[in-house]
């Protein structure tokens, strides 16, 4: 009987197998091609990522964890002493990380400072507390407004400036916890530009030459007050090349060397970079190949103001580099 | 007898057989067609757009889309905006200075204008017609700033595809459909 439809032969079923998987495959592989072609219109800031090891004049010793996750700021304090405040704490710790005196505060501290008696102030948001050298409370000095939202301390023998991010002035308090004087506020009969503060960064320290340093991020720049709120000088350009600051804001912390040389810390594109005391960038501390968590802070969805780092110089010149995201403080040596 | 004759199956001849097979597939193609028009008519409800917390913002949006021009496009919340005066959405990472220079500029089309408000603050604004939804200012806002810049399919252009061309390769898998009565999916908050 003949057959109603002809049979497809061996040769002729693998033939059409073979034409059906090269379409499927062909298919497949213009959308694998789409997903896997590099971006045309990438944003490549990879050339940043990367620090000329010629520019690194500074190398990691140790490093080891803090106490307390969401580290905000540290500071040197009395025999080298490190201060970190980290979610509701103050730990008091060696220069090799052993952990000595702990303060449990009420609410997160943003700041800490510590005068050259050992007298301890924490910032919280919108106050300060006062503690003595072995962390009894010695007082609370409250802000104007409640709109306050300390970020930086600076303890002198006499006074103690606080940088306040919500209302874009340092305060300055005189060692009773009176307000005696704001400074940075835009004033254009001083000549005092304002600060702009688009994350919560703003940090003061009182240099050795008798003014205050306090980093504008906004205008990507450190600005020198006197006591008074006037402003002497100023330094910083924008650009993600390793001598400007990058991004929108930028400096986000400062500390300065015996010498007076600056110390800044940037976000972002994570770095520690040290500026001659004009403002003249001399060399790196720690780049963004040293911050691989910090350097993602910003990438994904997380918000910015958790990444950052923050530094401090002990009294033999080396700098320890808290990194707010790793949770950890890098002990950084001057190489020889 | 009768009632034994009755019961008794007929063969069904080839003519019948073929013009009852030709009845079942009628009712069926009815059938289908009912159901696809009243997918259609779902379907147009639903139209697409990108999930601004997903975006990898990976330029697939200016290469991938069936028309021409993209009917992606960036958008600006400006509640979100930090009026920067270095916007890294605006700057290439290392600007020569901070001017609306050609080589300054991030966008590969110039399109966003870049307006003095007061010292320091700018406005940023999209130029829709020069736009080509590449999402390269949307990386730079969001890698260094509040992440104002974001994408979003414009349906005044997007043609509706069935299955969206961008969608099909978007590797954070950030397009989904959303009602019609609400079509975009808008950041109110920063990062």
């Amino acid at each position: 009987m003949k057959p109603e439809y002809e049979l497809l032969d061996r040769r002729e079923f693998f033939g059409f197998v073979t034409k059906a998987a090269a379409l499927i495959g062909l298919a497949g592989g213009a959308r694998a091609r789409a997903q896997g072609t590099p971006n045309p219109f990438a944003y490549d800031i990879s050339r940043f990522q990367k620090t000329d090891p010629k520019l690194v004049t500074y190398e990691e010793v140790t490093r080891w964890p803090v106490p307390y996750k969401q580290p905000r700021r540290l500071a040197i304090g009395p025999n080298d002493q490190l201060y970190v405040c980290a979610a509701n704490h103050i730990n008091v710790l060696s220069p090799k990380g052993g952990r000595g005196l702990e303060i449990t505060l009420a609410a997160p501290a943003w700041c800490v400072a510590v005068a050259r008696d050992g007298t301890i102030f924490a910032g919280l948001r919108d106050h300060i507390e006062v503690f003595d050298p072995q962390g009894a409370p010695a007082g609370r000095w409250e802000t104007p407004d409640p709109k306050s939202w300390l970020t930086g301390l600076a303890a002198g023998d006499k006074d103690v400036f606080a940088a306040d991010s919500g209302k874009l002035l340092v305060l300055r308090y005189d060692r009773s916890g009176k307000i005696i004087g704001r400074i940075g506020r835009k004033n254009e009969e001083r000549s005092v530009p304002g600060f702009i503060v688009p994350s919560p960064f703003l940090d003061v320290l009182i240099h050795r030459d008798g003014l205050l340093r306090v980093n504008n991020p906004g205008r990507h720049r450190v600005e020198a007050y006197t006591f008074d709120g006037d402003l002497e000088a100023s330094w910083g350009k924008p650009s993600a090349a390793i001598e400007g600051f990058c991004g929108c804001c930028n400096p986000i912390g400062i500390t300065a060397l015996a010498d007076g040389r600056v110390v800044t810390c940037e976000k972002g594109i994570p770095r520690v970079k040290i500026y001659s005391p004009d403002g003249e960038f001399e060399s790196v501390v720690a780049g963004a190949e040293s911050f691989p968590e910090n350097a993602h802070a910003c990438t994904d969805l997380n918000d910015c103001v958790n990444g950052g780092i923050h530094a401090a110089v002990g009294s033999d010149g080396r700098i320890y580099v808290l990194d707010i995201v790793a949770g950890n403080v890098r002990v950084m040596k001057r190489r020889t | 007898m009768n009632d034994s004759a009755a019961t008794t199956k007929v063969p069904v001849s080839r003519r019948q057989f073929l013009r009852n097979g030709a009845r079942l597939l009628t009712l069926t193609g009815v059938a289908v067609a009912a159901a696809e028009l009243s997918t259609r008519s779902t379907h147009a409800a639903w139209v697409w757009q990108i999930d601004p917390e997903k975006c990898l913002r990976c330029g697939n949006c200016a290469t991938q889309c069936v028309l021409e021009q993209s009917a992606v496009k960036c958008v600006h919340a400006f509640a979100l905006c930090g009026y920067c005066q270095l916007c890294t959405g605006f700057f290439t990472p290392e600007p020569n200075e901070l001017t609306t220079a050609a080589e300054n500029q991030l966008c590969p089309t110039g399109a966003i204008q870049r307006t003095y408000v007061e010292d320091p603050y700018y406005q940023y604004k999209i130029d829709e017609k020069l736009c080509i939804g590449c999402a390269k200012c949307v990386e730079g806002c969001n890698r260094f700033g509040n992440g104002s810049l974001f994408v979003q399919i414009r349906h005044d252009r997007c043609v509706n595809c069935n299955v969206c061309s961008i969608a099909r390769t978007c590797p954070g898998q950030a397009f989904r459909r959303v009602p019609v009565d609400q079509p975009y999916l808008l950041k109110t908050t920063s990062r």
